[in-house]
């Protein structure tokens, strides 16, 4: 009993000590997706500029596998005390109406949802149509016989199909599934397939260089980028009600962090954001800086959650009503 | 011109030519180490190089990568367990000839083989890469499927003795392969439940256990025996054997290269079917294949160096990875501020010469290490027995949690490593097993990414490999290759050259 008591206590006085001079010692940075990918590379080039004011080491680790889930669940699972970040993409927000998981960000503060991407349709450069409204015309007159591109359910592509599905009514195309957006654009580059919904900054190089063409920017204004490239509400008003939308990147620690660390934290990442080195990669990849943190993150991701979790599970993709999770409908 | 200033950059500054050997070096330890691989140690260089220049970085990270790639083929040969995946073709002939004492002249042999690839697939990249991509590029899935059918194949050449016991090792290669949640629909294959096994088996964990641990356990039984002495006299092979082996080596890189480039598959594959191809354009090698044929050794090390660059064709031209590595090195470069694609040769032609430069210096490098350590690594083998099993164990045990920080693979990986001691006992081979495991994904996918895109219509799917001329020769080589290992050939034959000499 005496040891279990004198236990605790040099507990409790290791965990003051740490809220008071934090960080003091490394930090843990956990990635949700595989090195080279596009959230490695964000947290990759973000996290050392963030260190710096932090005055603090954070050593970065990939945990890949269940779309993130596994990362999610290690971070979920060690001591709230701010020496574990879960760095991620959006898909743990749809984890619960996919089926993939019982957690999501709503277990966790965000510390900063540092950018967000846009969505773009984009098409092999010899397709019989050159837009959107002649790809949508094209395959009215011949159902089944485009190939698009999808990664499978809660994936980019397949909310862009969905927010298509809810505009347009269902497109009668075919589906080629690939394990990521990286391997369908280069499918779509060898022929494989003919339509793809990517990521912007996925595809930017190759649309630079003619290897692909772009259909519409799935945004309702112009993007700096492609200042040129039509926009999806050029074509039809009926995607207002769903744009802006855009896979993003954040990083996170567990609720019930202490104060003193998620003050520093947030304020170390909104600093390293900032520094022009990030800022010119994230331009030159076609993200759009977001750098938001506390409520105002926290309003984002409900948000993004209702809107997406609603198109999808209308469009018959997801496992469980988002109703029973307590999201509601947007405009509810 | 631009490629002169390129090549320049590197050879005009010694602490960037410092680096690529600094790299190579260590390269070759990390690869040497089963589960410790390369791109786990390029990944962390991302973060280590971050606030360097782009030059000392991907000199570095290419050291690395081509050290590590040949690295791999030191413990496979010494120790049966091969360092890394490309490596596993290389121990079944590399670890008898250690065996035999022959440890030194096994490395000797490598080492060159391994250059002398490198340096074809160099060659190939520095001259032909916008072909080459195109090339790459034109593989439909149906094209994958049939290159994995291809593959699967392959069980034939790697099971010694029963090809029924190969057979199932292959298939339950294939299942392991498949379990987890499908990337494709996200659906649970093989998971019952349960949440460990939702992410898959690592594939490496099951490389580990069933090449390491399967070989530490066997290793006990004769742990009083004395080890073998090895004869490192003469461990550079005279240029009569290299010259020897030097179509077959031309041959097989060649294999490498196309392969490599192919984004999707890379050394492990191409060292595969090299061996593959080896051990089918070889008249009767002394010793036979298995037994330490040195043909069995110049196959897979020349493919899999072939492979560092043949997997830097698709990343330079188009700036699709042709592998792991280079996806991290794709990653490294837009961290610097380039922009990878199609336009990097344009904008910055001086940047693909100066990657091949640092491709022929590391290779370089990988020579000159590669030939001077052997002497102290064949030592290895000689250790007694009671410290080497400990010491593969610990290796096997750190390279497994290693991989993804993941206690549960280390299970995994002792758990497969019983498992391969038992099938080792009763005769089932476990090239096999690993190949199935390789191949799955690519097989899976791919058909069903092919027959999707015909819409479920098999009859359109045929039509699709006839009228295309890759998918056709691919279709007459999976159909030749899987005749001619049943009875019907050898009796065809007979019958349609009678008078022909019999090969034995």
């Amino acid at each position: 009993m005496k040891r279990m008591l004198a236990g605790a206590l040099a507990l409790a006085l290791t965990a003051t000590a740490a809220v008071a001079e934090y960080p003091e010692k490394e930090i843990q940075g956990i990635i949700q997706w595989g090195a080279g990918g596009s959230t490695d590379t964000v947290m990759r080039s973000v996290t050392p500029h963030a260190e710096k004011v932090l005055g603090g080491v954070i050593v970065l680790q990939n945990m890949t596998g269940a779309v993130g889930a596994i990362a999610l669940n290690y971070v979920a699972g060690q001591p709230a005390d701010g020496y574990t970040l879960l760095m991620g993409a959006e898909n743990p927000m749809l984890y619960k109406v996919m089926g993939l998981g019982d957690k999501d960000y709503g277990e966790f503060i965000p510390i900063s949802i540092l950018a967000r991407g846009t969505a773009v349709l984009v098409a092999r450069p010899d397709t019989p149509f050159d837009d959107y409204a002649e790809m949508i015309s094209y395959v009215k007159a011949h159902p089944g016989e485009v190939k698009f591109g999808s990664t499978g359910p809660g994936g980019v592509p397949s909310v862009i199909n969905a927010m298509i599905g809810a505009v347009e009514g269902e497109l009668e195309v075919t589906r080629v599934p690939y394990d990521g957006d990286g391997p369908a654009l280069t499918a779509l580059q060898g022929g494989a397939i003919d339509v793809m919904p990517a990521v912007l900054g996925a595809a930017i190089e190759p649309i630079r260089a003619g290897k692909m063409k772009v259909l519409a920017i799935m945004d309702s204004q112009p993007n700096a980028k492609l200042p040129d490239a039509p926009y999806v509400t050029q074509f039809n008003a009926g995607y207002e009600t769903y744009l802006p939308w855009g896979p993003f990147f954040g990083v996170f620690v567990r609720k019930g962090t202490p104060d003193e660390a998620v003050r520093k934290l947030t304020e170390a990442y909104a600093k390293g954001a900032q520094h022009p080195d990030f800022v010119k990669l994230m331009n030159d990849r076609g993200f759009t800086l977001m750098g938001i943190s506390g409520k105002e993150a926290e309003d984002f991701l409900a948000k993004w959650q209702q809107g997406t979790a609603w198109l999808l599970h209308d469009a018959g993709l997801t496992k469980a009503s988002p109703e029973e999770f307590g999201i509601a409908r947007p405009g509810n | 011109m631009e490629a002169l200033s390129g090549l320049i950059v590197l050879f005009a500054q010694p602490q960037l030519l410092l680096l690529v050997g600094l790299g190579t070096f260590a390269g070759i330890y990390i690869g040497a180490i089963p589960g410790l691989s390369v791109t786990m140690a390029v990944s962390i260089l991302i973060s280590f190089t971050f606030s360097w220049d782009v030059l000392p970085a991907i000199a570095l990270m290419i050291g690395i990568y081509m050290g590590g790639v040949y690295g791999g083929s030191r413990t496979a040969i010494l120790l049966n367990i091969p360092g890394a995946p490309s490596a596993i073709a290389t121990a079944l002939d590399g670890y008898p000839m250690a065996k035999r004492g022959e440890a030194g002249v096994a490395i000797g042999v490598t080492t060159v083989m391994s250059f002398i690839g490198g340096f074809v697939g160099i060659a190939v990249l520095a001259l032909a890469a916008p072909l080459v991509s195109d090339f790459a590029l034109s593989f439909q899935p149906r094209d994958y499927m049939l290159l994995a059918i291809l593959g699967i194949l392959l069980v034939g050449s790697l099971s010694q003795g029963s090809l029924t016991k190969g057979i199932f090792a292959g298939a339950l290669g294939i299942a392991i392969g498949s379990v987890g949640r499908d990337p494709l629909t996200f659906a649970e294959r093989f998971t019952f439940d349960f949440q460990i096994l939702e992410g898959g088996i690592s594939f490496i964990a099951v490389m580990i256990g069933m090449f390491g641990v399967s070989e530490a356990l066997i290793q006990m039984h004769h742990v009083d025996k004395r080890a073998m002495r090895q004869k490192i006299d003469r461990v550079v092979p005279s240029l009569a054997t290299v010259r020897k082996h030097l179509p077959l080596s031309l041959q097989t890189s060649t294999i490498g290269v196309i392969v490599g480039a192919l984004p999707g598959t890379g050394g492990d594959i191409a060292a595969l079917m090299a061996y593959d191809h080896a051990k089918r354009v070889t008249r009767n090698p002394e010793p036979p294949f298995g037994e330490g044929a040195m043909e069995g050794l110049v196959a897979p090390e020349t493919a899999n160096n072939a492979a560092v660059g043949g997997a830097f064709i698709p990343m330079m031209t188009l700036g699709i990875p042709g592998d792991a590595v280079t996806a991290i090195m794709i990653g490294a470069l837009f961290i610097h501020g380039l922009n990878p694609g199609p336009m990097l040769m344009i904008d910055k032609p001086d940047m693909f010469w100066f990657i091949v430069g640092c491709l022929v210096a590391a290779n370089v490098f990988m020579l000159i290490f590669g030939l001077t350590g052997i002497r102290l690594f064949a030592r290895i083998v000689e250790m007694p027995r009671g410290v080497l099993i400990p010491l593969i164990l610990l290796l096997s045990i750190v390279g497994a949690y290693a991989v993804n920080n993941s206690i549960a693979d280390v299970y995994w990986m002792l758990g497969f490593g019983v498992l391969g001691y038992f099938m080792r006992h009763y005769g089932y081979p476990l090239g096999p097993v690993i190949l199935g495991v390789i191949l799955s994904r690519l097989l899976d996918d791919n058909w069903r990414r092919a027959i999707i895109s015909e819409r479920g219509d098999l009859g359109l799917f045929f039509a699709g490999i006839l009228s295309s001329p890759l998918s056709l020769a691919l279709f007459a080589s999976v159909i030749l290759i899987f005749v001619s290992q049943t009875p019907l050939w050898t009796r065809a034959k007979a019958r349609l050259f009678p008078n022909a000499q019999r090969n034995p």
